[in-house]
């Protein structure tokens, strides 16, 4: 397998008396498409924020890149190289499509020593990226409020093929989308792979899974159930650990 | 229908109130006598300066989704502070600076940082603690206010030192420069909003605040500094209230909290948060001033002011949540 990218080791997550996560550990290589599947409240969202910087867990370790990793808001993670597209849209409806594309760094033009946002340069390069994504949008200075939840979506995977980085989070990225858009989805998702950047994919669609990953990881009541290559397993035994039924069956568990 | 009639209904839809002031403005001159002369029209301008000025704040504020009640009282109490301090009689004590232009930037500087003191103090209570602004704010509102009776003793300061006066007296395109202030600060505020980074995460903070924080927007810190901005922005107001009047009584300024919220509504703010702009807040404070002006050349009485505007009040909503639907029609 390549090079570690990211290391959870042993992560817990506790709200109140509740154990969302009791000791989560697995870990991403660069330029692997993981698939994080798991029963809806397994527990893979609340994973995914405490990865992006959106929650801190109770205990636990990750490694990023070899090195210590903590998350203390989302800008630390994104610093890190960590992009995250959630499951509820991240777009401020009220702004336009070249504002949501740009949201948190602005390029701006120094005027007097005062930074000035640059529309114009704003609106070539999301131009640019949208079409190279063959994502259609009237018009780039809409307001998104005035997008179908299709467009929106497709803003937001834009977004993140553009801005890249080094590991990308996903919480069913596809949930609004067509067929032929969810197709060009998939596709993006290997493209930044070849990159070498590092993917995960919550997904609660099989087929969805076993198209675009490398390795599923299967999480049930907080715990890691089943983490093993997606060539070497199949739908039914992937079932089988989301649900219980089985537990090894398919392959070496993480420990 | 085409995109170009599309475009100039969404326009038109965006400008409304621009489009009502000049309506408004027409209907007064033809129907008014003695309406239609520069004279009137320098004079709706300078009746609007003070309340032009608060409601920036309040539309700031208001843009990032949150609210700030406190704006009229941090006004009042700014007020008193400069005439305390500069006012030769009442309550006055009648500092003197030399040169004496001294006491235009130090008047200033008094009356805008007891503004973003207190401002600062209502976003760090709703910002870290979470607590609701419109209470916070209710609270600031009350005991700012509280704090003007405090240290007035209910009495008043009169006859405001000549430099400071200046601007109120000083005239220029025969519009006085307190005016000039207000549209200084629209101008300057409006740019920062639209055109600047900080003011378009605000717009975004107020549109989705979740999405902001998880875009790496400190949101946090600039709400505090909405805030701040509300605090010192009402500051100024209530030095530009004090020039105006050469001093300040202890009921300066009450009621004008309600003519701001009117002008930022009718000016297009919704306050849900996240829409709006600046400009159009101008637009709705100079149809009130416009409207005012209307009633005293009529010779209606005074009180017939508050009815209207309230009215004013409920058509900007109902027109607001008429455009809505359009907007949903067009798009």
């Amino acid at each position: 397998m390549s090079e570690k990218l990211l290391v959870l080791d042993n992560i817990r997550m506790s709200f109140g008396a509740i154990e969302a996560l009791k000791g989560i550990s697995f870990s991403i290589g660069k330029g692997e498409v993981v698939a994080l599947l798991g029963d809806n409240g397994a527990g893979k969202s609340t994973l995914v924020k405490i990865i992006s910087g959106g929650q801190k867990a109770t205990s636990g370790r990750m490694i990023f890149e070899g090195q210590e990793y903590q998350a203390n808001t989302p800008a630390e993670a994104k610093a890190a190289g960590i992009e995250t597209v959630y499951q509820d849209l991240s777009l401020c409806t009220n702004v336009d499509v070249v504002g949501n594309f740009f949201m948190g760094r602005e390029i701006t033009r120094k005027i007097a020593g005062i930074p000035f946002l640059d529309e114009r340069a704003m609106e070539e390069i999301t131009g640019k990226a949208l079409a190279n994504a063959g994502t259609r949008i009237p018009s780039l200075r809409g307001k998104v409020e005035h997008l179908s939840g299709g467009q929106r979506q497709a803003i937001e995977l834009n977004r993140f093929v553009h801005w890249g980085g080094k590991l990308i989070l996903l919480d069913e990225p596809f949930a609004a989308l067509g067929v032929e858009q969810t197709r060009r989805g998939l596709e993006m998702i290997r493209h930044v792979a070849n990159q070498g950047i590092g993917v995960v994919i919550i997904t609660h669609i099989m087929q969805q899974a076993f198209q675009v990953a490398d390795r599923i990881v299967v999480i049930r009541q907080g715990v890691v159930a089943g983490d093993v290559e997606c060539s070497k397993t199949n739908a039914d035994a992937v079932i089988g650990m989301i649900t219980g039924q089985t537990l090894a069956g398919a392959g070496a568990a993480s420990n | 229908m085409s995109p170009r009639t599309r475009k100039i209904l969404e326009f038109l839809l965006n400008n409304l109130v621009w489009l009502m002031l000049v309506v408004v403005l027409a209907l007064f001159s033809a129907l008014i006598p003695n309406y239609f002369q520069l004279g009137i029209f320098a004079n709706i301008i300078e009746a609007s300066s003070v309340l032009g000025v608060m409601s920036i704040g309040l539309a700031i504020v208001i843009i990032t989704g949150h609210m700030d009640l406190s704006v009229e009282s941090v006004a009042a109490l700014s007020a008193m502070a400069v005439s305390i301090l500069f006012c030769s009689a009442g309550i006055g004590l009648g500092y003197k600076l030399s040169p004496e232009w001294l006491m235009v930037p130090v008047s200033l500087a008094v009356a805008c940082a007891i503004g973003a003191l207190i401002g600062f103090l209502n976003g760090v209570l709703v910002v870290k603690l979470k607590m609701s602004a419109f209470i916070i704010t209710l609270a600031s509102f009350i005991w700012v206010r509280g704090l003007v009776l405090a240290v007035s003793g209910g009495r008043s300061a009169q006859d405001l030192a000549p430099a400071i006066r200046w601007f109120a007296v000083e005239r220029l395109f025969g519009i006085p420069l307190s005016a000039w202030i207000a549209i200084a600060c629209f101008l300057i505020f409006s740019i920062m909003m639209t055109k600047t980074p900080f003011g378009r995460h605000l717009i975004m903070i107020g549109g989705n605040e979740t999405a902001a924080f998880r875009a790496g927007i400190p949101v946090k810190r600039n709400l505090i500094i909405a805030f701040i901005m509300a605090g010192a922005i009402a500051g100024l107001a209530g030095w530009l209230l004090s020039v105006r009047t050469s001093g300040a009584t202890a009921n300066l300024g009450v009621g004008l909290l309600f003519n701001a919220f009117a002008a930022v509504v009718i000016g297009g703010v919704s306050l849900k948060g996240g829409v709006g702009a600046l400009p159009g807040v101008y637009a709705g404070v100079l149809l009130l001033s416009a409207i005012n002006t209307a009633i005293n050349l009529m010779g209606l009485p005074a009180t017939y002011t508050q009815v209207i505007h309230g009215l004013l009040v409920l058509a900007a909503v109902l027109l607001d949540t008429f455009k809505q639907r359009l907007h949903q029609r067009l798009a």
